[in-house]
């Protein structure tokens, strides 16, 4: 909801070189004061008081104040035309730095020069009304954007065309449904003449027809030379539609450049931080098992058999011996498992099994089904099931372990002990990453 | 002081639009719509007029009932402007935190909406004027005069403790109780001449007393405000609409992260 953001000085234009930058941000910081005191955000007028009583100034002179850092030293400068995308993980500054674009914040310190009108597709609708007409909505929310009554008018059937909304256009936006919503409020940003159009993740909601015609829109502003700033989760949309990728990671530009070669980078970073989350839950949920399964009578939903064979520990290995937690269908994955024997056993059967995170079985296996000649075990030992290549699509996944009888007589199993992800720059579909080939006219492609 | 009263005006057309879905807001739905908003005072005026004129014996003058009824009109402007002015800003924080919205636009939506509340119960008081057989005197016409200095004292209020309610929530529930009192300062159930001379100042220096003597005088007694007293009302209304404003503006950069 922006109202011709005239941020720019007067007669700034000649100054800068030939290209026309239309965002020139320079050395931007932005800086949260976290009060102390602040009781759910905002601080009491008798808080303040208090503090005056006790002789501090204000609130705000209490000791030395943490601070949150929103955005470090940030200077970028984004051309005419261009499409810029950023990218980065949630908290990474990238709300901060649209709002500061869109001057809702007043930077710390440094520059902010924009030029020219912004549409910012954001939050869309934020100014709706429910109790009023579309008609009547879209009216005030056009004059919220800087338009004149003459301009509304004359745009008014394209907005409620493009929105799909004809039949319902007097109906109070509260009988709307929030796709309906969604549609009305991007409609008035987009027919609002930008020079620069804001896109923060909007795409992610409404139907994918009208998603499919919101991206056919934007690409045609693009192309009629406006400047897009592309805020996503979705990678592959910023590699589609940018020149330029930006990482942003806890306020700091970390890369970029070439779209591909910064998201390659990111997506690396992601697997990494993913790989350390998962190792964590993990161990936290073999401490929880464990303390649970003390009390009680050894039967848990996660766990059960009788325990005269006991599998003490199950870890995922790479080929390097080191815990795994994101693979890629080409890896090479190792479940290890360390198993003790308390009582008498015999005829015994270690299995694993994949299962999708939402409960498909992937694939399961045992010794016996093998037809492995398990040796004579020992009191204690550890049994390695290795898979060459994990051949799974991206996704995520668990293992589930089990040491059993031949006759099914269960003595120890682990349902979902090893959280996994698989990750892949491919996008296949299904379950299972086959190995393949093309070939083509007898001649065999590479891929 | 120049650049944000630019700003509001720069934003007239969307001040209009707000205005004009505010006053429907409150009458959506509802059958007799604004004929509601003249029932509060007419009440008012009532059980006043019952309760002084009736029960106590006390003599108002000859026309009691106008006089408190060309008391209490102001007096509602006054009221809910500062009730829903001070809340403006958090009651809408969406908007400032949400997208680039002038937040000054808001109080001076709340006090511009309020107003023509007022503006609309005038005709009701120039009836019962006819009706109780007080002729509506050429001073009507210097009314307007009285409504600019009113709409100026309670913007430049309302445009600075809705500022600081950002950060302070009590400020909010402060005003209403200071409203309270500041109700029974005010001569609209009694006539100054009531006042004994060592409290007068409590009227004489209160713009909002002042106020309420302007608006009894000109439309019910058909005289001129005491000029001395105008213009001191006029002074404090610069004051405090500078104030207002700068305090205001003062603040204004950190709403968005403070709401």
């Amino acid at each position: 909801m922006i109202s011709g953001n005239t941020a720019h000085v007067g007669g700034d234009r000649e100054v800068t070189d030939e290209v026309d930058y239309v965002v020139d941000i320079r050395h931007l910081s932005k800086v949260f004061k976290r009060k102390t005191r602040a009781v759910n955000g905002y601080t009491t007028f008798k808080q303040a008081l208090l503090a005056r009583l006790k002789g501090q100034r204000t609130v705000a002179d209490k000791v030395e104040e943490p601070v949150t850092i929103g955005i470090k030293d940030l200077t970028i400068r984004i051309p005419r035309g261009a499409s810029i995308g950023l990218i980065g993980r949630n908290g990474s500054g990238k709300s901060t730095f649209l709002k500061l674009i869109t001057g809702i914040y007043k930077p710390t310190s440094g520059v902010v020069n924009v030029r020219g009108r912004i549409a910012a597709l954001i939050e869309l609708g934020a100014g709706f009304h429910p109790d009023f007409t579309g008609r009547e909505n879209l009216v005030l929310a056009g004059i919220m954007h800087g338009l004149t009554r003459e301009e509304i008018n004359a745009r008014f059937d394209d907005i409620v065309r493009f929105a799909e909304l004809e039949h319902v256009i007097d109906d109070p936006v509260r009988t709307y449904s929030s796709g309906m919503f969604m549609r009305l409020g991007f409609s008035i940003a987009i027919h609002t003449d930008p020079d620069i159009l804001l896109v923060d993740e909007v795409l992610a909601v409404g139907d994918a027809g009208f998603v499919a015609k919101c991206k056919d829109r934007i690409a045609e502003l693009r192309r009629s030379g406006k400047t897009l700033i592309l805020v996503t989760h979705d990678l592959d949309a910023v590699e589609r539609w940018c020149d330029e990728a930006v990482w942003l990671h806890k306020g700091d530009v970390k890369d970029r450049g070439n779209p591909r070669r910064v998201i390659d980078a990111y997506r690396h970073h992601i697997e990494k931080q993913e790989e350390g989350a998962l190792l964590e839950e993990d161990t936290a949920q073999v401490a929880a098992a464990t303390s649970v399964d003390a009390a009680s009578d050894g039967r848990q939903s996660s766990r059960w058999g009788s325990r005269e064979v006991e599998i003490t520990q199950v870890s995922l290995v790479g080929t390097d011996g080191s815990e795994k937690r994101v693979l890629h269908p080409e890896d090479t994955a190792r479940v290890r498992m360390s198993y003790k024997v308390h009582g008498s056993h015999e005829g015994l059967v270690f299995g694993v099994g994949i299962t999708r995170v939402d409960g498909l079985s992937v694939f399961g296996t045992n010794t016996d089904i093998d037809r492995v000649n398990l040796p004579a075990v020992g009191t204690s030992g550890v049994v390695e099931c290795e898979i060459p290549r994990i051949g799974l699509v991206e996704g995520s996944y668990t293992f589930d372990v089990a040491v059993h009888r031949t006759d099914g007589y269960p003595y120890d199993y682990h349902k979902d002990v090893v959280h996994f992800s698989v990750r892949s720059d491919k996008r296949e579909v299904g379950v299972s990453s086959l190995t393949r080939s093309w070939v083509v006219d007898g001649v065999r492609c590479s891929c | 002081m120049l650049g944000s009263v630019k700003q509001v005006w720069q934003f007239r057309t969307l001040v209009g639009a707000l205005v004009r879905r505010h006053i429907a807001t409150r009458y959506r739905g509802s059958l007799f719509g604004f004929l509601w908003s003249l029932l509060n005072p007419l009440c008012l005026m009532a059980v006043y007029t019952l309760v002084f004129s009736y029960y106590m014996r006390f003599n108002g003058g000859p026309h009691y009932h106008l006089m408190v009824f060309a008391g209490l009109l102001p007096w509602i402007w006054t009221s809910s402007s500062l009730m829903e002015g001070t809340a403006s800003l958090v009651n809408s924080g969406h908007l400032i935190t949400k997208s680039l919205f002038p937040p000054q636009v808001l109080p001076v939506v709340s006090v511009t909406a309020a107003m023509v509340h007022f503006l609309l119960a005038l005709p009701i008081l120039a009836i019962f004027s006819l009706l109780a057989g007080v002729p509506v005197s050429w001073t009507w016409l210097l009314v307007p005069l009285v409504v600019a200095l009113q709409a100026i004292f309670l913007t430049g209020i309302v445009l600075g403790l809705s500022a600081l309610n950002v950060f302070f929530r009590d400020v909010q529930h402060l005003v209403g109780n200071f409203l309270t009192l500041l109700f029974f300062l005010c001569p609209v159930v009694y006539p100054v001449s009531v006042v004994p001379e060592r409290l007068r100042f409590l009227v004489t220096y209160n713009p909002f007393a002042a106020l309420t003597q302007f608006y009894q005088e000109m439309l019910v007694e058909g005289v001129l405000p005491n000029s001395s007293s105008v213009l001191y009302v006029a002074a404090m209304c610069v004051v405090v609409g500078f104030i207002g404003v700068r305090v205001h503006s003062h603040y204004q950069e950190r709403f968005a992260e403070a709401l």
